[in-house]
């Protein structure tokens, strides 16, 4: 014990609740139990987006974000590429994924290849369709940007972590006329996306997109653990205000009788 | 439809012109509006003036050129104050072209304004490091781990500056500016595992948002956008006269001159705002009608 | 079936293990902040060699569209010809080859090849994209912020006081409000944003460290 870093048990405590009631769920889900999770009109709208493009014969443009695969919401956003790569597979519409980080490239051509493959299309899946542009972020966004202005995609999907690039790549996108779904976990770049995207998935949603979009019970699971842990957080949150202003005003202490 | 109505759908290049245009005359000939600090920016200028002579002080250029014009102007303002006060800084950078076009060419900069400083013992170039926030936290433990050698190829270890401090958690103070989610990874990585006092520099675009981290005491001050670089620059200006003769340069492209840009543009923006809305209450009563 | 699917699985939970242990664990604990801090150094060396694979992917997409003489080719010829230009004067130069002087000023205050190519052609135009974002943001407020119900005219109030707080014939007006805004409203926002976001995040790393979530690695829950 002597190594262990008491300061953080606090966040030890969290850990574990949020774990017992992750896995809680998720076996509750495997044994068969009714999870409701809420609809997402942002993800609900994909299968549209992609036959829109399909029936224009206009390529699909999804931009991963611009973070490695070390960062979450790039994970999440390969987990819904896998599902839009299903789909264009399945109408045969032309997809385009550029890429800004080398790890999240190699880790999208094979999401997309195991898509293709899924939806028993592979001979539709070409290398080309997921390709590396530059590891520079404006660099990136010329070129995405110049995509959307000559190519004109009828559906562009920018989803996962973003920075100054968003707002010009959704009003370039918003220009070109395509329909657009965003999403990204990034608050300050949110309000543009909502500004220029026709749906936006906003922080935790994107999270849950893979589990939504997949509807596996283990997947539906985690997120509802992960409901219940913000709830017990909510209320950790309540209790300390409440604590902190009988703490700071001292009149509070005696009208509820604490001395 | 009415000629207000059909401002609704007015070609977006005339709001392109006149920002074009409100952005290049206050440049050629500029305003100088007078500049008010704010508490998030005088929490930082009151931290360094707090620090002694063997302090020091991190500075991390987490952005690049492409940012340089809000963010270049807090960086050449902070060592101003450093170097005027007496206190050591360790320069690096996380961002990829932070190293050489943002952290030399700003540390070339204002050390030219301070002759008698030493490297070595006054201020450290140390380059940029790839990784993000693996490299991050290896300089919080140990300097030489995520920098064997300082941008020039000199070891750490014959730097004496760097003998004073291991890591960056042995500093007093680190200041983020940056561009991104690096002033957020300041925060979660370095003042919440170490406990070290960190400020951020930012984007005015990302300022919103670190404003919860402030609030939080996670982050001892903010300085947001060319706004809050303004402001730093009034602090420095105001209390260390040897710095006025280089702000004085009418060459020198200051934050201070900038807010002559963003006032015409922001009013210009307002104005678009309020004829989009009389615009479109006429667009709905032609419709009604 | 072990190198592609268990391998991987296997190296995902003990890598995301190792630094969640750690984090619990004092300075100068055995073992364990060692195998936490070698892992951090490993992600900095993988990421630098990551690069080249996005360099060849590049190299040879640009190639064959020169090859086939697809719309734009010309393009891709100028590309190649930054890349390498950038490529073998920063390489070359930071090692000091072929007489090279290395990749910043010279010492007679000259740039290098590599230091006149970024301040010259690279930070003009990387300074030129990000300028394009106040053009845009007007262009976006212009066509957003209208008064078509009770929450829009909310963003229109809250965007004007703030653009009006954040200039200097505004800021004694409006600066206490634009402070107070940005503290509390904005605060108690972005607070329960990250908040949720931070558990989403959580939960999805669990479910990666745990192997349910595969899809980055190119898995079907199925394998």
């Amino acid at each position: 014990m002597e190594y262990f870093d008491s300061s953080r048990l606090n966040a030890l405590v969290l850990l574990v609740l949020f774990c017992v009631f992750v896995l809680a769920f998720i076996q509750r889900a495997r044994s068969g139990g009714n999870l409701f999770i809420r609809r997402i009109a942002g993800l609900n709208a994909i299968e549209e987006a992609v036959g829109r493009a399909t029936e224009l014969g206009k390529k699909v443009l999804y931009v991963p974000g611009i973070m490695s695969i070390d960062e979450n919401q790039t994970i999440a956003s390969l987990a819904v590429l896998s599902h839009v790569a299903g789909l264009t597979a399945r109408y045969g519409a032309e997809l385009d994924v550029p890429n800004k980080d080398p790890l999240t490239f190699a880790s999208a051509r094979e999401t997309v290849k195991e898509a293709y493959l899924h939806a028993g299309r592979p001979d539709l899946y070409s290398d080309t369709m997921v390709h590396y542009v530059t590891y520079d972020q404006f660099a990136y966004t010329a070129a995405v940007s110049g995509t959307m202005v000559r190519e004109k995609p009828a559906a562009n999907f920018l989803i996962g972590s973003f920075y100054a690039e968003s707002l010009l790549l959704a009003e370039t996108g918003q220009a070109s006329g395509a329909i657009q779904i965003a999403g990204t976990a990034e608050v300050a770049q949110l309000p543009f996306f909502v500004c220029a995207c026709d749906y936006t998935l906003i922080g935790e949603e994107l999270y849950a997109a893979g589990a939504y979009l997949s509807r596996e019970p283990a997947m539906l699971g985690s997120i509802k653990g992960q409901d219940w842990t913000k709830a017990a957080v909510a209320l950790v949150i309540v209790l300390g205000a409440i604590f902190e202003s009988i703490h700071i005003f001292p009149g509070l202490k005696s009208w509820i009788g604490i001395n | 439809m009415s000629n207000l109505a059909k401002l609704t759908s007015i070609d977006r290049r005339w709001i392109f012109l006149l920002i074009g245009l409100g952005t290049l005359i206050p440049v050629l000939l500029p305003i100088g509006f007078p500049v008010r600090v704010t508490a998030p920016v005088k929490q930082i200028y009151d931290k360094i003036e707090t620090l002694g002579p063997n302090d020091v002080v991190v500075l991390s250029y987490d952005y690049g050129p492409t940012t340089g014009a809000e963010n270049d102007p807090m960086t050449d303002a902070i060592l101003r104050h450093c170097f005027s006060h007496d206190v050591k800084v360790i320069a690096l950078a996380l961002y990829p072209l932070g190293g050489l076009t943002s952290l030399t060419a700003s540390i070339d900069r204002i050390t030219a304004e301070f002759p008698d400083l030493e490297y070595g013992v006054d201020y450290v170039n140390l380059g940029y490091k790839d990784g993000g926030q693996a490299t991050m936290k290896l300089l919080a433990e140990d300097f030489s781990g995520a920098f064997p050698n300082d941008t020039h190829g000199t070891p750490l270890s014959n730097l004496p500056l760097m003998q004073q401090v291991k890591g960056a958690r042995n500093a007093q103070f680190a200041i983020s500016v940056a561009t991104g989610i690096f002033g957020e990874w300041w925060a979660n990585l370095i003042n919440a595992q170490y406990g070290l006092p960190i400020a951020v520099g930012c984007t005015a675009v990302s300022a919103p948002k670190y404003y919860a981290y402030l609030e939080a005491g996670q982050m001892l001050g903010l300085i947001g956008g060319l706004k809050g670089a303004s402001e730093y620059e009034q602090l420095v200006k105001d209390n260390y006269p040897n710095t006025r003769e280089a702000y004085a340069n009418p060459m020198l492209q200051t934050a201070s001159k900038g807010m002559d840009v963003q006032t015409i543009d922001h009013l210009i923006i307002i104005a678009f705002i309020v004829i989009g809305n009389l615009a479109y209450f006429a667009d709905r009563r032609a419709k009604r009608a | 079936m072990f190198l592609k699917v268990r391998l991987p699985i296997l190296l995902t939970f003990f890598a995301g293990l190792i630094p969640i242990v750690a984090f619990f664990f004092k300075d100068g604990t055995p073992y364990v902040k060692t195998l936490s801090s070698s892992l951090e150094q490993d992600m900095v060396i993988v990421s630098g060699f990551a690069l080249l694979l996005g360099v060849v992917n590049v190299v040879q997409g640009n190639v064959r569209k020169i090859e086939r003489r697809e719309k734009g080719w010309f393009y891709a010829i100028v590309l190649l010809a930054g890349m390498a230009f950038m490529g073998l004067f920063g390489a070359a130069g930071a090692m000091r080859l072929f007489g090279l002087p290395g990749i910043g000023m010279m010492a007679d205050g000259r740039p290098t090849p590599f230091q006149w190519g970024s301040l010259y052609l690279f930070t003009p135009l990387q300074a030129t994209m990000f300028a394009l974002l106040a053009f845009y943001i007007a262009s976006a407020a212009f066509r957003a912020f209208r008064i078509r119900n009770v929450e829009a005219t909310i963003l229109l109030v809250a965007a004007v006081f703030v653009m009006l707080g954040r200039i200097p014939i505004g800021e004694p007006l409006f600066g206490p409000i634009t402070e107070w805004m940005m503290q509390v409203p904005n605060g108690a926002a972005q607070r329960g944003i990250i908040i949720g976001a931070a558990l989403g995040a959580a939960s999805l790393s669990l479910r990666v460290i745990l192997g349910i979530e595969r899809s980055y690695l190119g898995l079907d829950k199925s394998e």
